[in-house]
């Protein structure tokens, strides 16, 4: 029970301010994310309704009611949902990301990208849009490269491509799927980069270059929804080293 | 560069020639601080009446306390001097740029419009997001997969300009619209824009910061900043930020839900 409510209980309100309260008890998180618009529909009553029962609290209006509740809660250690918070580690995940990057394997990435060797580009999933992402900025930039979109091609393509191809392979689990296709890859002696956020995977033995991305697993209900900004991070780097090179 | 606090309604309220006056504090942010406002307006070319003017805007007494917050701002993001040994052009610069941009199209991202975005992602309206060709495609594309991913059901990506027209012209007024544009001035997402205002549909628009007609049409806007770059004629305008974009709002409701499931409807007034 937080501070508030128990002083609003004290007050001497009226039955439609009695329900603004026990609205608010019963889902503080949620109500306090609402404006005043939402609210008034929700409860049935007009806002300046609601702005008399926070004005009767000692608060100037609603959105100082909002604020109070959520300092409330956040003291009361209930997950709340605070947006700044939230920006603020999505901004620090991608700070960490970027200088956890070593520029010379970029570098090098970026070397391989606009060498005008055959470039295949591949990506499933969520992964197949940072692939694209690549392929069609790329492309742009007048470096030609192939985007491969179906895992089952992989092993055929492996097979038949030229032997100084270059593999460019997005994974975020870099799981064991693309093992026989990498294998193959390595004993026809082709450069294989892989972009992974798995430190463990086992394809990285089989990779010429390897770059390792703090995106997290996450998964929603069994679909896998890792962010991919790490991804995209990387992938905006090589388009801006490529883009020096096309000066060169 | 650092980065200031400041929400769309500021923005809205800028004028053009204090949108060039802001862009110069951002990309001389560590020259601004020692300057006098005579040697700032003679550099941005702008009388010091305007210069006052745009400090006010941003909720500043005047020239002096918006150099102080830029210096308070800088120390917060700490490694921001670390940038001026490198050379413009240089990879170092684009990559310090690209850095820069996430941070600062972060701060733009205000808690009000995330909430106004979940009331939409909330209701059982349908989505309509414009996929405009092009590099953009691949954003719109994020945003609908993502959304797919959280369950979200009734999310349409609409590719033909003339078919997006069609079904503005019935939809539901719960609906809403997306519109993604990497400059903010593409003529057809603009026409879009302006069709579904007059039929009263909701837009969520992501735009640059600078003044844009979308941004000006939209119920929620968000805003990034990023440089217009192209090739002969093709553009590969960086598309991180409304990437980064895309995926704090789709975390950030996830987050919110998490909050409000846990209270589950509970109409126990003990919580």
């Amino acid at each position: 029970m937080i501070p508030l409510f128990e002083y609003a209980r004290t007050q001497d309100l009226t039955p439609t301010e009695k329900e603004i309260l026990a609205y608010f008890e019963a889902r503080p998180a949620a109500a306090s994310c609402m404006n005043l618009q939402e609210l008034s529909k929700a409860l049935y009553t007009s806002g300046a309704t609601i702005v008399r029962f926070c004005q009767k609290l000692g608060l100037s209006g609603y959105n100082d009611f909002k604020y109070q509740i959520r300092r409330e809660l956040k003291e009361a250690r209930q997950t709340v949902f605070v947006a700044e918070d939230e920006i603020r580690r999505s901004v620090a995940r991608f700070k960490d990301n970027i200088t956890s990057l070593d520029q010379q394997t970029m570098e090098r990435i970026a070397g391989l990208l606009t060498s005008k060797r055959p470039l295949y580009i591949y990506g499933g999933g969520l992964s197949s849009l940072p692939a694209r992402y690549l392929q069609v900025v790329l492309n742009t930039l007048d470096f030609p490269s192939i985007l491969v979109e179906w895992s089952r091609l992989l092993p055929g393509l492996v097979g038949t491509v030229s032997q100084d191809a270059v593999l460019f392979l997005l994974s975020v689990h870099g799981d064991t799927r693309y093992l026989p296709a990498l294998q193959l890859a390595k004993e026809r002696g082709l450069t294989l980069i892989l972009v992974t956020a798995n430190s463990q995977s086992p394809l990285l033995p089989y990779c010429t270059i390897s770059v390792l991305t703090n995106d997290t697993e996450q998964d929603y209900h069994g679909i896998d929804i890792a962010s991919r900004i790490g991804f995209f991070t990387v992938i905006q780097i090589l388009i801006e080293l490529a883009a020096g090179k096309r000066g060169e | 560069m650092i980065s200031l606090q400041l929400n769309d309604a500021v923005i809205k309220s800028l004028s053009r020639h204090e949108l060039n006056i802001l862009r110069y504090v951002y990309e001389h942010s560590d020259a601004v601080q020692s300057i006098s406002i005579q040697e700032f307006s003679a550099r941005v070319s702008y009388s010091s009446a305007t210069v006052l003017r745009f400090c006010r805007k941003l909720g500043y007494s005047g020239f002096a306390e918006f150099k102080y917050a830029l210096r308070s701002a800088q120390r917060e993001a700490g490694q921001a001097a670390e940038a001026s040994g490198t050379q413009a052009g240089s990879p170092d610069f684009r990559i310090d740029l690209l850095s820069s941009n996430i941070q600062a199209t972060a701060t733009l991202i205000q808690e009000e419009q995330l909430n106004q975005t979940f009331h939409f992602l909330n209701g059982q309206g349908p989505i309509y997001i414009w996929s405009p060709g092009g590099i953009t495609d691949i954003t719109a594309e994020y945003l609908e997969k993502l959304l797919f991913s959280i369950g979200r059901q009734d999310v349409y990506k609409i590719e033909p300009a003339r078919l997006f027209e069609h079904l503005i012209r019935g939809m539901r007024s719960d609906a809403l619209i997306v519109l993604i544009s990497a400059s903010g001035s593409f003529g057809t997402t603009v026409r879009l824009a302006k069709l579904a205002q007059m039929n009263g549909i909701p837009i969520l628009s992501i735009t640059p910061y600078t003044s844009n007609e979308i941004a000006d049409l939209a119920t929620v806007s968000f805003r990034f900043f990023t440089d217009q770059r192209e090739n002969l004629g093709a553009e590969y305008t960086s598309r991180l930020p409304i990437f980064f974009i895309i995926r704090t709002i789709i975390q950030c409701y996830l987050d919110y839900k998490a909050a409000a499931d846990q209270e589950g409807g509970a109409h126990d007034p003990s919580v």
